[in-house]
């Protein structure tokens, strides 16, 4: 089956050296990043995995190139999205990546004493424990989400069985994670309640401060700004998760100051979020000054 | 009243884990619960019968998830001691249900966070002294733990060959009556197996050998985390311990007592000293036991009677007495250090099932 589709399905990351210098001390010279089937394949969870190497890439302000590719998870030496390819290594996961990238120099959390990489762990814990297990639910466990938008988006590049076939296949499998874990029992109003504990925790541990760790953003807020922006723009049957998002402001003016400094019209970068190609069921996601909207097409 | 429910106790000569007796002492804070707390206790001497045959019928006849076999029934039993609840601990045999349990009145509540939950919804809180980024923190470092330690105490327990054979499995077959105590322990393991390989075992992992060095990589990782939190100080936030005290507590102690053949983790956890006083700590102060079995050449005598206890509900009245003339005495508040109840040696008995007898 995996070999089937293996030449289709592709989402990822590239980073690329530049062939005319030498490696030595350098080892990015640009990094190419774009991100081609947004609006018609990635789904929830991916997309804000990808946001936050993203943001953490650009905070380090390596360059960066993105390349986007329908059989990406199969790629991924891991299987997850997003991974970065750089020389001959390949390394998927924001966890990993940021111990590579650290192997070769780049570090934002450096400055950071014992107690606070402690924290630093345990409140990225609480984000892939909380944010990610709740995305993973609302879109492969919620019956009107599934319906609705996660096959049809899932089995996109697919020609006719194949696109059923894999996207019920993913979906047993993620059911299996829930219940694994203990969240297969769980209803979607428990899964939402757990989302705003998350965001008070994270609420309350920002307080008025600019970045989590003061003055300096780390990997925390690139993960934290990933997933966040990700569910204040992607609008699904119903905006209650972002809705719990919404009340907390300092949350909103976090990732409003994040997607300026680093994905400004002045920064270095952009948020390529306009879909191209093929148009079956698609969202924009735009970012507008004074607040986030998303247009449906 | 509040009943506590939770799987067997040590048999043989096993683990020093205490979870067999009975806690009740005025821990960190009860707050607003002046008039309650003799109401309780002298309700207890009510539906004792009732809440038995209640809970009895009430076994829960279809498996739930069981995770959080081991943390889940020290760490609750850990904060509720703390907090006062009046507790009488009863072991019902066999269940395929969850446990940890609390049975109260009417109403049975199954995990972990959710007894907490309910703990605090009747005022019982031990966080009530953190600021909200404490809180956050709390919730946090839980997050941690289940993610980076949880899969390498399961495995430690559950999957590593030796350990299970030989510890955990007559553990807890000795405490579930006859045909499903060969059913159980086996289902618990394949359980605690699926979770470490669905939640760890993606590639690059594929083998289960990798996945295993992996996972107690993370564990030693965050067993370091917790031990530069903790620094020098009793408890994770002061002097006073809380929820997060309980939860870590929950993870290290079965770790760090129960007397294992393969003791990697183990040893790990025994280089890092504060972590091993604080868990020290925890057990002199909340988890102390009668006089009577006592003895200074040290744990493993207590271990002995602890292993012959099953339940300690020994004798209800003074216990229900003393609680009363407890709560006369002493001020409501600020809360005190615990004067735990020493227990009389009725704890000879070793039967399986106390019935509860007002």
């Amino acid at each position: 089956m995996t070999l089937m589709c293996n030449f289709l399905r592709l989402k990822l990351i590239f980073i690329k050296n530049d062939y005319f210098s030498s490696l030595e001390g350098t080892f990015l010279k640009w990094i190419s990043f774009h991100f081609l089937f947004t609006g018609e394949q990635i789904l929830l969870s991916d997309n804000a995995s990808s946001l936050a190497v993203q943001a953490f890439l650009q905070m380090c302000e390596l360059p960066i190139k993105v390349v986007c590719r329908a059989n990406a998870e199969y790629m991924s030496p891991s299987g997850k999205v997003p991974f970065i390819h750089v020389g001959n290594q390949v390394v998927s996961e924001l966890g990993p990546i940021v111990q590579f990238v650290k192997a070769k120099g780049h570090s934002l959390s450096d400055g950071l004493d014992e107690v606070q990489k402690a924290e630093m762990k345990a409140y990225m814990e609480l984000v892939n424990n909380m944010l990610l297990t709740a995305e993973l639910y609302l879109q492969w466990c919620d019956e009107a989400t599934v319906g609705e938008i996660t096959h049809s988006r899932y089995g996109f590049p697919y020609p006719w069985p194949l696109n059923h076939i894999l996207a019920y296949q993913k979906q047993w499998e993620v059911k299996r994670k829930m219940k694994a874990i203990g969240w297969g029992n769980k209803t979607l109003d428990q899964v939402l309640e757990d989302v705003d504990q998350c965001c008070q925790a994270l609420s309350q541990r920002l307080g008025t401060q600019p970045y989590f760790f003061n003055k300096q953003p780390t990997e925390l807020d690139a993960l934290v700004f990933g997933h966040l922006f990700t569910i204040l723009t992607t609008q699904l049957t119903s905006d209650e998760l972002s809705d719990k998002v919404k009340n907390y402001s300092n949350l909103l003016a976090f990732c409003r100051r994040i997607e300026q400094n680093y994905f400004g019209e002045n920064g270095k970068g952009h948020i390529p979020l306009r879909s191209q190609g093929k148009k079956e069921k698609q969202l924009i996601l735009s970012l507008d000054q004074s607040g986030y909207t998303c247009e449906k097409l | 009243v509040i009943c506590w429910r939770h799987s067997g106790t040590s048999s043989g000569a096993g683990p020093r884990d205490p979870p067999g007796s009975l806690r009740v002492g005025r821990g960190a804070r009860c707050i607003g619960k002046v008039g309650s707390l003799s109401e309780a206790s002298a309700a207890l001497r009510l539906p004792l019968v009732g809440s038995g045959a209640e809970r009895r019928r009430a076994l829960p006849g279809h498996p739930r998830s069981r995770r959080r076999q081991d943390g889940g029934p020290l760490r609750a039993q850990v904060l509720g001691g703390r907090l006062g609840a009046p507790f009488r601990p009863q072991r019902v045999p066999g269940g395929s249900g969850d446990v940890p349990i609390l049975t109260s009145e009417d109403n049975i509540v199954s995990q972990p966070a959710k007894i907490l939950n309910f703990l605090r919804k009747q005022k019982y809180n031990a966080d009530y002294q953190l600021s909200a980024k404490q809180g956050a923190d709390t919730l946090a470092y839980i997050a941690l733990l289940e993610e980076k330690l949880l899969p390498a105490v399961l495995h430690t327990f559950w999957i590593e060959n030796d350990n299970y054979f030989t510890v955990t499995k007559p553990w807890f077959a000795s405490r579930i009556p006859f045909p499903l105590s060969l059913i159980l322990p086996g289902r618990m393991s394949k359980r605690a197996l699926n979770r470490i390989l669905l939640t760890k075992g993606e590639p690059p992992h594929y083998h289960l050998k990798e996945v295993e060095a992996q996972i107690y990589r993370d564990a030693k990782e965050c067993l370091n985390l917790l031990s530069n939190r903790l620094g020098t100080s009793q408890f994770f936030f002061g002097n006073t311990p809380t929820t997060l005290d309980a939860y870590v507590f929950g993870f290290v102690a079965p770790l760090y007592k129960v007397h294992f053949p393969k003791v990697q983790l183990q040893e790990h956890v025994k280089q890092l000293s504060n972590l091993c006083r604080f868990c020290d700590d925890i057990l002199s102060c909340y988890f102390r036991i009668s006089l009577a079995g006592f003895s200074p050449a040290g744990q493993d005598t207590v271990d002995a009677n602890l292993q012959k206890l099953t339940q300690l509900v020994n004798k209800e009245s003074n216990l229900i007495e003393k609680m009363d003339d407890n709560l006369r005495q002493s001020p409501q508040l600020p809360p005190r250090k615990l004067p735990t109840l020493k227990l009389t040696t009725a704890d000879e008995e070793s039967n399986s099932f106390q019935p509860l007898s007002p």
